[in-house]
């Protein structure tokens, strides 16, 4: 089975589907129609071409197939490259290689990052209003405490890190605390081991007598 | 009975239902028609004969040709098409012609990528096939730059040079003389253009070719049977598949009608090939 097939196809419809849940999303592929964008990860298997036109496709490029904008970069550029306005940058400081029209690359970055989908909307055509506004509703709420207690232990760890950082006791000091501490577990021991002795010896002597 | 009718561009397309005028799908070497004999499938039957019966397969089979398609391959000849859709280095402005276009799988891929500045020509000697392509795209919304033509094969309707990219799907081995069908195609492919040849062809190994012929002599026409109550059908489109060239014949074929760089790629084990062939 043609896997790279597999896989752009997959691509494709998720991609799509994105799109079709945006209806601004028409008005954004505009200035992209007919252009080609290839992008090469250096991590991924085969570069992939995306075509726009009033959809977007995803194709294997042909290693002679030359896009309206080649682009050459790593997956954790591809999550920089969220920020269009970083292009720039990337390319300066030899992160992203980039041949062609950038206004491509950069049209493709802002159409993703800027699809503005009503999820709770889109669950409500399935499950109804009711159900999708109280589930949306409850993850708002979730979101919102785990945000604050994240918040809260992120605050105790900076402050941790920058106020008691500063009278807590140095390393060589803890580690004269810790031997001191070993030495007295070992004469507690001993006194143990001696107290029992002792008793044992006690008790052989009253027996004889 | 014919009649004309308008594509999607308002470009006249002779369409015929007549048996006798639709030489359609036809099937047979060129050294057998020095007996006037051909075969369909396995059998061997009279030229003229030919023609109408394979007519009567893609007329019997039209209605259901996706759903069997998807049945039949379990989905896959959707990834085969797009390997051919990879390998055609299509872009905006080209100008394809999808031939034996069927229903549109192809057509509608390319009418995207070539934009309003290409052409696609979906082209089929079937009437009924080329009729449900037709109303297949339109309901896809896929109309402005597409054109539907009903054209034999060995005789391409369409002046020298004209396309860019040449794709013939599961077309090739119902074609009566594919030497005729090849040069045709070389003729009105453009300087730098290429061919793409999708089709059944021999798997590379002895294993996966037994479990291949088990399952479409024995289990496709049952499938064809049910789904599509032509069980005669399905068994010609795998006896039809054996009679194909293998890989090799069909490269050296491309090269002698003149195509350059040809060469081919198995996929799925071998049970289809996609050749490329280019004119320089």
């Amino acid at each position: 089975m043609p896997a790279a097939q597999l896989v752009t196809a997959a691509i494709e419809s998720a991609i799509n589907t994105l799109l079709s849940l945006d209806e601004s999303s028409d008005k954004a592929l505009k200035p992209l129609s007919g252009k080609q964008l290839k992008v090469t990860l250096e991590e991924a298997p085969w570069p992939l071409l995306f075509h726009f036109s009033d959809r977007i496709d995803v194709l294997i490029p042909q290693p002679d197939q030359i896009a309206d904008c080649s682009l050459e970069m790593s997956f954790i550029t591809l999550q920089n490259l969220q920020d269009s306005s970083q292009i720039t940058r990337l390319i300066q400081q030899q992160e992203l290689r980039l041949e062609g029209d950038i206004h491509v690359a950069q049209h493709f970055s802002q159409l993703m990052t800027q699809l503005d989908i009503d999820w709770e909307q889109q669950l409500a055509n399935y499950t109804g209003d009711v159900f999708a506004h109280n589930l949306f509703r409850a993850l708002k709420q979730f979101g919102g405490q785990a945000k604050s207690t994240y918040g809260k232990f992120t605050r105790i760890v900076a402050d941790g890190a920058i106020e008691e950082k500063r009278i807590a006791a140095p390393g060589l000091l803890v580690a004269a605390y810790c031997d001191k501490v070993n030495d007295l577990r070992s004469d507690v021991e001993r006194l143990e081991a001696r107290l029992n002795n002792l008793s044992l010896t006690t008790q052989n002597s009253v027996v004889k007598d | 009975m014919s009649n004309s009718q308008h594509s999607d561009s308002g470009v006249d397309v002779l369409e015929s239902d007549s048996p006798s005028k639709v030489n359609m799908h036809q099937g047979d070497e060129a050294s057998s028609a020095q007996t006037d004999q051909t075969h369909f499938g396995f059998k061997q039957v009279a030229t003229e004969q030919k023609a109408t019966m394979v007519a009567d397969v893609f007329h019997s089979v039209a209605a259901k040709y996706d759903v069997m398609n998807d049945l039949m391959s379990m989905g896959i000849h959707r990834l085969w098409k797009r390997f051919t859709l990879d390998c055609s280095g299509a872009r905006s402005g080209h100008k394809v012609l999808d031939l034996a276009g069927g229903t549109g799988d192809l057509a509608a891929k390319f009418s995207k990528i070539v934009g309003e500045n290409g052409k696609v020509i979906l082209a089929d000697i079937n009437n009924a096939m080329l009729t449900v392509g037709r109303d297949k795209l339109r309901n896809m919304g896929v109309v402005g730059n597409i054109d539907y033509v009903q054209a034999n094969a060995e005789m391409l309707p369409f002046p020298d040079n004209t396309f860019d990219i040449i794709t013939i799907a599961f077309g090739l081995r119902n074609v009566t003389d594919k030497d005729k069908a090849l040069a045709s195609m070389y003729r009105v492919l453009k300087p730098g253009g290429r061919l793409l040849v999708l089709e059944f062809s021999k798997p590379s190994s002895e294993m996966l070719s037994k479990v291949y012929d088990l399952y479409s002599f024995h289990l496709l026409p049952k499938m064809g049977q049910l789904v599509a109550n032509d069980s005669e059908s399905y068994q010609y489109l795998a006896e039809s598949i054996r009679m194909h060239p293998d890989q090799e014949t069909l490269k050296g074929m491309m090269d002698k009608v003149g195509f350059e760089q040809t060469n081919f790629y198995n996929l799925t084990g071998g049970i289809v090939a996609l050749h490329r062939g280019y004119k320089f």
